[in-house]
């Protein structure tokens, strides 16, 4: 028994997709590609995958990953693309089968691409509400929690930014604390922002990569 | 496919995945190279309208003829159809992203009563005028088919066909007419006058309805030499009858998720108060072979690691051991559960049980309808006591330990103790759980109640009677209530209200059409959910147009009365209802197919059941 990654991009209908959907739907294909895949024993046996990052519902993700164990230690890895393609939406393509490298919990940081943008307002004018808000020392916001509501600092997860003026959006590269604890949410971002213009945006939001604690590739 | 402006929404509803398509399987074609367009709609939520299988095989059938091409369309929730309305975007078919307007058929299928409105909604949604006379090109031809469409009366001003029976033949063949009439220029009026002649098309407009004064039918008249009677079509061998190979496996979660089989059509039982009973007889049955080799297909196809064996009543398929015996031989293997609901009380032997559990263990649910035995007998359910009993102590060495029982209340001839007699039932079955000696070790039995309220149906023995008024109905469900004394047993209970518009709709004429078309016009949608549904609203509709609801819900009506729907003939005889509604004000029960023929005129389709051997016979 050998622990593989599997490396798939997550896109079109597919991206309106929650990860307990995702969950089901990977779960469907791993048993119809019949990959010998091991099983959870007990009353109900299904495949077990388990996801190291899960994506937000409404994101574009290019390389999303997801654990299984293979029962079979000599299959060829590069044969799983192929595999379980035929048994995707075409919303979700696997590229890719990896040796697990770094342990899930390992991911510390998530890089994504968000272009955010108003038919009203010229991008230009966006980008620079975007550098007005994180030239502040702290961005707080609201949040929901057990203990009701509460107030949380967003800047200390935000660890690199980059904003390029696109010709009907405003383009945000942004570096973001990933992960189990710290965890922040590009959707923050862009409240944040709706709280200090007063104004909605439109997002277009991929995630690209994730990073270990050192700002290496997790893999 | 999903366009721009779509998108836009998509982030600010529930629930994204269903307005988007994009599943595995689902069928696209290239609009420019096909000749039909079909707008399959399912007037509920996506998630209803994946789980039922009548669309997913009419989906596959249509298909798989190259030059149609069948889209799917279901009804937005109402945060979404909000957003649409504000943003000017209609109704879209999932395949495509085109707005139903482009489509030569639209075509709904009706489960349901309480889902007319959503149909009208769905039109509108769509630009599509409700109003068959108001769409006057051969194009947009609205199309309805489903149990629903045994009275079509109350929505015959909006569609403008009726499929009777079962759809595969007859679909494709009025698809092929309207090719053909295309084609020589014809006019829609034309159309839906060759249309009648196809066995299995009703054309409301075709037909002259007047009252008399008393409110009731006094004569019902075709028009243009349309035929008098309009018979149902079914499929007569099940083992040739197109069945998908494939389904399409939806990005998020719906009702049923998991692979479908048929296993047969129609039902043997004859309760008096099922529908269903009566308007798919005769019982066809596919062969253990067919189905065995359609379900691998369809787990193969979709990767669903579940399949579940569809019919009105499965253990009364006669090979149901010998199928069972087929399936598990590979299921085991392929990691697949197989699930059997509709099982009759008398149906759960040891060796059923035993198969189902092999893989998974899904729950128990009983449908023994009424609580006494005069009840029961009332309504030929045919099930004893001690049936029951036998089998709750089956299932209760076997392992389970809950149970569900469903149940009516507001039947003929029902009295209070008849309606105590659930929650005795209810006890009975408790009791049985701790006097049977292999039980499951240190757990306590959960019995859960559930009782809807009666609603007559045409082409039943009951489609006389009257239904309970609703303040009746709450008596009896506070009357069950009070007559439960463990907490071991649960009670529920199905809102009355929605009951009573669905007698209404059941039994409905012509005239309710104004009202639904009210209604339309001021939002109604999702009548069957609770979050939506208003009687109050309802009534003051009913008010301004005059009509009486209880005229329709609550009224007996003679043997003699012109019956909306008696122009439609679903091969069982009015003589034969209305003998079976006289046995049962005598308490008198009918024997089921397999025992013994009754005559219900089912045998002039000249298959199925009716020519089976009997056993009691060789």
């Amino acid at each position: 028994m050998r622990n593989v990654r599997i490396w798939f991009k997550k896109d079109y209908e597919c991206r309106y997709i929650s990860h307990l959907d995702l969950n089901r739907t990977m779960l469907r294909a791993l048993h119809k590609s019949k990959l010998p895949i091991w099983h959870t024993e007990g009353f109900n046996p299904h495949p077990f995958a388990t996801f190291p990052l899960p994506l937000s519902l409404g994101f574009r993700g290019v390389n999303e990953c997801m654990d299984v164990k293979l029962e079979d230690d000599t299959l060829d890895l590069k044969a799983i693309p192929d595999m379980l393609n035929p048994c995707l939406p075409r919303g979700i393509q696997v590229f890719n089968a990896t040796e697990v490298l770094m342990k899930a919990g390992k991911v510390a940081y998530a890089s994504f691409t968000m272009l955010i943008s108003n038919d009203k307002i010229p991008s230009g004018k966006i980008c620079e509400d975007l550098k007005k808000l994180f030239a502040g020392e702290k961005i707080e916001l609201e949040k929901r929690s057990k203990k009701g509501m509460k107030t949380v600092d967003i800047r200390p997860g935000i660890r690199s930014f980059e904003i390029t003026e696109r010709f009907d959006a405003a383009e945000l590269n942004i570096v973001l604390s990933a992960g189990s604890s710290d965890n922040v949410n590009p959707n923050l971002i862009l409240t944040a922002l709706s709280h200090q213009t007063g104004t909605e945006y439109d997002a277009d939001i991929t995630r690209n990569d994730l990073y270990n604690s050192d700002m290496e590739l997790f893999r | 496919m999903v366009s721009k402006e779509v998108e836009k929404l998509l982030l600010k509803v529930q629930k994204p995945g269903r307005y988007v398509g994009g599943e595995l399987n689902e069928v696209i074609k290239d609009k420019r190279k096909v000749a039909v367009r079909f707008a399959f709609c399912f007037p509920d939520t996506y998630e209803v309208g994946m789980s039922h299988l009548g669309m997913k095989i009419l989906y596959s059938q249509f298909n798989s003829v190259e030059d149609i091409w069948c889209e799917r369309v279901f009804a937005p929730w109402t945060d979404m159809e909000a957003l649409m309305r504000e943003h000017n975007i209609p109704l879209y078919a999932l395949e495509s992203g085109d707005p139903i307007s482009d489509f030569d058929f639209i075509g709904f299928t009706l489960q349901y009563e309480l889902s007319y409105t959503n149909m009208l909604n769905m039109l509108r949604l769509g630009n599509v005028p409700i109003l068959s006379s108001e769409r006057t090109e051969l194009k947009n031809i609205v199309v309805a088919g489903g149990p629903c469409a045994c009275n079509p009366e109350p929505i015959a001003d909006f569609v403008d066909l009726f499929f009777i029976g079962e759809g595969e033949e007859v679909d494709l063949e009025v698809m092929e007419l309207l090719r053909r009439c295309r084609d020589e220029g014809k006019s829609k009026s034309e159309f839906l006058r060759l249309c009648a002649d196809i066995e299995g098309v009703y054309v409301p407009s075709l037909y002259e309805v007047t009252y008399k004064e008393d409110g009731t039918i006094e004569s019902f008249t075709p028009k243009d030499g349309a035929p008098a009677v309009i018979h149902k079509r079914l499929m007569k061998k099940m083992d040739e009858s197109y069945y998908p190979d494939n389904f399409v496996v939806p990005l998020v979660e719906i009702v049923h998720d998991r692979a479908v089989q048929e296993i047969f059509r129609g039902c043997i039982r004859g309760c008096r108060f099922c529908q269903a009973g009566f308007i798919y007889r005769p019982v066809r049955e596919k062969s253990p072979e067919v189905i065995n080799a359609q379900c691998r297909a369809l787990c193969e196809n979709t990767g669903y690691d579940e399949v579940s064996l569809s019919s009105l009543s499965s253990s009364d398929y006669s090979q149901i051991v010998p199928l069972l015996e087929q399936l598990t031989s590979w299921t085991k293997d392929e990691k697949v559960s197989i699930s059997l609901p509709s099982l009759r009380v008398d149906g759960f032997t040891d060796e059923i049980m035993n198969r189902i559990k092999t893989v998974r263990k899904s729950g128990l649910t009983f449908a023994p309808e009424a609580g006494s035995q005069r009840m029961r007998d009332v309504i030929n359910k045919n099930v004893q006591h001690d049936e029951l009993m036998q089998t709750c102590a089956t299932a209760f060495a076997g392992g389970w330990t809950t149970v569900k029982l469903y149940f009516m209340i507001g039947l003929p001839t029902e009295t209070m103790d008849d309606v105590a007699a659930i929650a005795g039932l209810g006890q009975d079955v408790v009791d049985t759980y701790y006097h049977t000696e292999n039980r499951p070790k240190g757990k306590s039995v959960r019995v859960t109640v559930s009782a809807s309220s009666f609603v007559p149906k045409p082409f039943t023995p009951f489609q006389w009677e009257p239904q309970d008024t609703i303040p009746v109905l709450h008596e009896k469900q506070e009357h069950i209530k009070n007559s439960i004394t463990t907490r071991k047993i649960s009670f529920n209970y199905h809102d009355a209200d929605t009951s009573f518009l669905e007698a209404v709709f059941a039994r409905g004429d012509r005239r309710l059409c104004k009202a639904m078309a009210l209604a339309c016009e001021r939002g109604f949608h999702f009548d069957g959910w609770n979050d939506c549904f208003d009687l109050q609203k309802w009534l003051e509709i009913f008010d301004e147009c005059g009509i009486d609801p209880a005229f329709y819900a609550n009224r007996r009506r003679s043997f003699d009365e012109i019956l909306p729907w008696d122009h439609i003939d679903y091969g069982v005889t009015k003589a034969f209802l209305k003998k079976e509604c006289q046995k049962a004000y005598e308490n008198t029960t009918t024997p089921h197919c397999r025992l013994q023929c009754s005559g219900c005129g089912a045998a002039k389709y000249g298959e199925g059941v009716c020519f089976e051997k009997r056993q009691n016979l060789v």
